[in-house]
């Protein structure tokens, strides 16, 4: 079989033009509607879980400066607890005693040292005040 | 062809990928749904921690809000071995640097086998902050709280102390445990990875409550102050000093020698940490006569101005001969108090009969307890009447064979200071919790007072009392600018190796009250076996005036009688003379270096310098006779005691039957005249008795 010369092939380009400006897409009002609910409430059960994760996480910051405060506040508490206790030590009548006998010479005064004064009524420390308001204005 | 192949390829991927899905879903079910628990377990055990909160014992104060005890907290080291592991020694090394426990201590407490061991407690705050700075895994710190009594020995015996687990073991510490220790809470806890705490639980709920005593800080250093300085001065093995007041039944000190710190209890002997005041028994000597002259007034048998015969000095009771402690002729009921004759007594005692005698022995609380908030009362010891020796009604009668503690004696007293009402002695004031006042319920309950003698028979035993201290035994309790009351006591202790009455070891003991009218204190003073001058009224009456020139002034109360400037300078100038060598610290007051101390004193024959601001009281009333007031009604008594400028006491109604002091006494200005109201009938027959009486 005799071998056949091959022909190149012609090739022909056609432009098809086709003209889509005219087709208008057409908008399902409900569908739309029904796509714009779904995102919505995606978007909110998405924020909702951000909040969520957020809150969580800011829970857990909280309560770790809510521990601190806590510790400081103990510490404060044990430290007003020493003061009190410094003050009560302090506040020993034989400190005291011993204070005022031996380092500053104080002596309890002899009964005939003390003078009794009746205590001035209500009324008296009232005038008194009174007038003494009075001159300074 | 082609479309067949891409659908079986999309199948398989979807069939892997459905696989995949229900693998991590049914793992995910497995682990949510059938190992939950155990799951919910592990994590909990990662996370959380549930530590036990001991609340901070509650703070006991005095009567003006002072801490006398007081909780801080404090940290303590613990171990767990398990979690230490193989660094036992290297920690046992560090620790024992840090807190000075011996390293084979530590190690050896670190291999005991145990979960948890402590290392150390109550830390003081460096070396918590030294054992925190080392970071060891396995030692931990723990909170705790120590028990601090800033006044250290102040009221010890009242306070008591605790144990290194704030165990109340002694006085209110221990009476009120439940209440000022609070119950102990667990709370849960988070826990990150870093072992960092969030997410802590709720605050204590229930806290240890607050306890305010009636004791008065300023009061109970006076009285341990004069007590120390009393025993220094006698050397008397033991002492007492009871401050009450009397209107109330409220303890405004207690003290007891030998005392002890209640920061370190364990250094202190057992013997003194007995509260003496509450659990020793001692025979009460002269001051039970009080007692026999109280019943034997209140049932009308005798009268002040009446004479017994005190038979030289010995009388026989069921053939028994007791002698008196000095021989004594005619005396008055007055001066048997006054000189304390045992004979008179006795002589009283046999008029009234034993059943009437000891139902007011009772009736004044002897042998029971008085029921106040301490631990460890003792009731006493009075044998029952039916158990009573013929001879008992004398013995009992002077104070012997009858056994009392220091709180029933000062409580009876205070009885006859307040017109007849015998109130439960009481140390607690009122409790709080979150400032809320809690009520006081039990042995706490506030109860009413039992009328044990009449207003009557009390203002009588009032004047007898002060004729004591004016010219009896305790002369030497004479206050400067108050008048004072009260009975001495010298009673035989028994000699164990005799099994006798000691001639030389005696319970020297002085109860009074001041002032007389309206009294603020009541104090008992008891020393146990002074050397040398060993009676009551030579070494426990001047006890009692100490403290209560230093006890009034400071509770504001007025003085009611005048001061003579003489004599106080050349007592006090005496006192100070005597007592400054051996008192040292305890020595209130001493006057030997006082810079403006006149120089009369040397110069006795020059005239008195006029000292300026030295007039303290001025002796407004002078001597007033009573009147005889029977028959007339209260407006006319009211009308008459204001005129005269004394004050009435009232009982009862209609017309004036009893009065005390009776007419033609003399009193001071503002003295408190009681007076019994009764039917008309009453009254005239007891103006007729008191006519026949006269005839």
């Amino acid at each position: 079989m005799a071998r056949r010369k091959s022909v190149p092939m012609r090739e022909f380009r056609t432009v098809k033009r086709i003209d889509n400006s005219r087709l208008v897409r057409h908008m399902e009002p409900a569908k739309q509607k029904n796509l714009f609910k779904t995102a919505g409430l995606g978007g909110l059960v998405a924020v909702f879980f951000l909040f969520y994760i957020f809150q969580h996480f800011r829970c857990i910051d909280l309560s770790f400066a809510l521990e601190d405060l806590k510790a400081q506040q103990a510490k404060a508490a044990a430290l007003n607890s020493e003061l009190k206790l410094e003050i009560a030590n302090l506040r020993d009548p034989m400190r005291i005693d011993v204070i005022a006998r031996r380092q500053l010479g104080l002596t309890q005064p002899l009964p005939i040292q003390v003078r009794e004064y009746e205590a001035p009524s209500g009324m008296q420390v009232a005038a008194v005040r009174f007038n003494r308001r009075t001159r300074g204005q | 062809m082609q479309e067949e192949k891409v659908h079986v390829r999309l199948l398989i991927v979807a069939g892997v990928a459905l696989l995949w899905m229900t693998a991590v879903f049914g793992r995910l079910g497995y682990l949510q749904l059938v190992r939950h628990s155990d799951y919910l377990v592990r994590a909990q055990r990662q996370q959380q921690r549930t530590i036990e909160i001991t609340p901070r014992r509650g703070a006991i104060y005095d009567r003006n809000m002072h801490p006398l005890a007081m909780s801080v907290p404090v940290q303590s080291a613990f171990a767990v071995p398990s979690e230490i592991g193989d660094n036992k020694a290297m920690a046992a090394r560090l620790l024992s640097g840090v807190l000075g426990i011996p390293r084979d201590v530590l190690e050896t407490r670190f291999d005991s086998g145990s979960s948890f061991v402590w290392v150390s407690r109550k830390l003081p705050p460096d070396k918590a902050e030294a054992v925190r700075a080392l970071n060891l895994k396995g030692i931990y710190l723990q909170a705790e709280n120590q028990r601090y009594y800033p006044k250290r020995d102040l009221a010890s015996h009242v306070l008591g102390f605790v144990d290194l687990d704030e165990k109340g073991l002694g006085g209110i510490e221990h009476e009120l445990d439940s209440s000022i220790r609070g119950k102990s809470e667990k709370i849960v806890v988070m826990a990150d990875a870093k072992q960092r705490w969030f997410d802590g639980g709720a605050a204590q709920k229930d806290q240890g409550a607050n306890v305010v005593l009636t004791i008065d800080e300023k009061i109970q250093y006076i009285a341990e102050r004069e007590l120390a300085a009393a025993i220094a001065k006698t050397r008397a093995l033991a002492g007492t000093v009871i401050v009450q007041n009397p209107s109330n039944g409220a303890i405004l000190a207690l003290a007891n020698w030998p005392k002890f710190n209640p920061n370190s209890p364990n250094d202190a002997k057992t013997e003194a940490r007995m509260d003496r005041a509450v659990s020793a028994i001692y025979e009460p000597g002269s001051t039970f006569k009080l007692i026999t002259m109280a019943a034997a007034f209140d049932q009308n048998l005798i009268r002040p101005e009446e004479v017994f015969d005190c038979e030289n000095g010995a009388v026989y009771v069921a053939g028994h001969r007791i002698r008196d402690h000095k021989s004594f002729g005619l005396l008055t009921v007055s001066d048997i108090l006054a000189k304390s004759s045992d004979v008179g007594a006795i002589k009283i005692a046999l008029r009234m009969g034993a059943p009437k005698f000891y139902e007011y022995i009772r009736g004044f609380g002897f042998g029971q307890q008085t029921g106040v908030d301490l631990p460890g009362e003792s009731k006493g010891l009075l044998h029952r009447l039916e158990n009573w020796s013929p001879i008992s009604i004398g013995s009992v009668s002077m104070g012997q064979e009858v056994g009392v503690t220091p709180l029933q004696l000062v409580t009876a007293v205070s009885s006859i200071a307040n017109g007849g009402l015998l109130h439960k002695p009481h140390v607690v004031a009122e409790m709080r919790r979150n400032d809320q006042a809690l009520p006081l319920t039990g042995a706490l309950a506030p109860s009413e007072p039992k009328e044990v003698i009449r207003p009557e028979t009390a203002a009588t035993l009032r004047r007898l009392m002060e004729g004591v201290v004016l010219n009896g035994t305790g002369k030497l309790a004479r206050l400067d600018g108050w008048t004072a009351a009260g009975k001495t006591g010298s009673a035989q202790k028994i000699d164990p190796a005799t099994g006798r009455y000691s001639p030389t070891q005696l319970i020297a003991s002085f109860t009074g009250f001041a002032p007389i009218n309206d009294p603020a204190v009541t104090i008992l003073v008891s020393l146990d076996s002074p050397v040398g001058q060993h009676e009551g009224g030579q070494v426990a009456a001047p006890v009692f005036k100490r403290i209560a020139e230093q006890v009034l002034p400071y509770l504001d109360v007025r003085r009611d009688v005048p001061l003579n400037p003489k004599l106080i300078q050349a007592s006090y100038k005496h006192q100070a003379a005597e007592e400054s060598a051996t008192l040292e610290d305890f020595t209130p007051v001493d006057f030997a270096g006082l810079p403006d101390e006149p120089p009369a004193q040397e110069k006795s024959d020059q005239p008195e310098p006029v000292q300026p601001a030295v007039t303290v009281a001025l002796d407004e009333g002078g001597d007033i006779a009573v009147p005889d007031f029977r028959g007339k009604t209260m407006r006319d008594v009211t009308e008459m005691c204001l005129g005269l400028g004394l004050e009435p006491v009232l009982v009862g109604s209609g017309l004036a039957v009893e009065q005390a002091p009776t007419g033609g006494a003399s009193v001071r200005h503002g003295a408190k005249i009681t007076l019994r109201f009764g039917l008309a009938e009453e009254a005239v027959k007891a103006m007729k008795t008191n006519t026949n009486r006269r005839r």
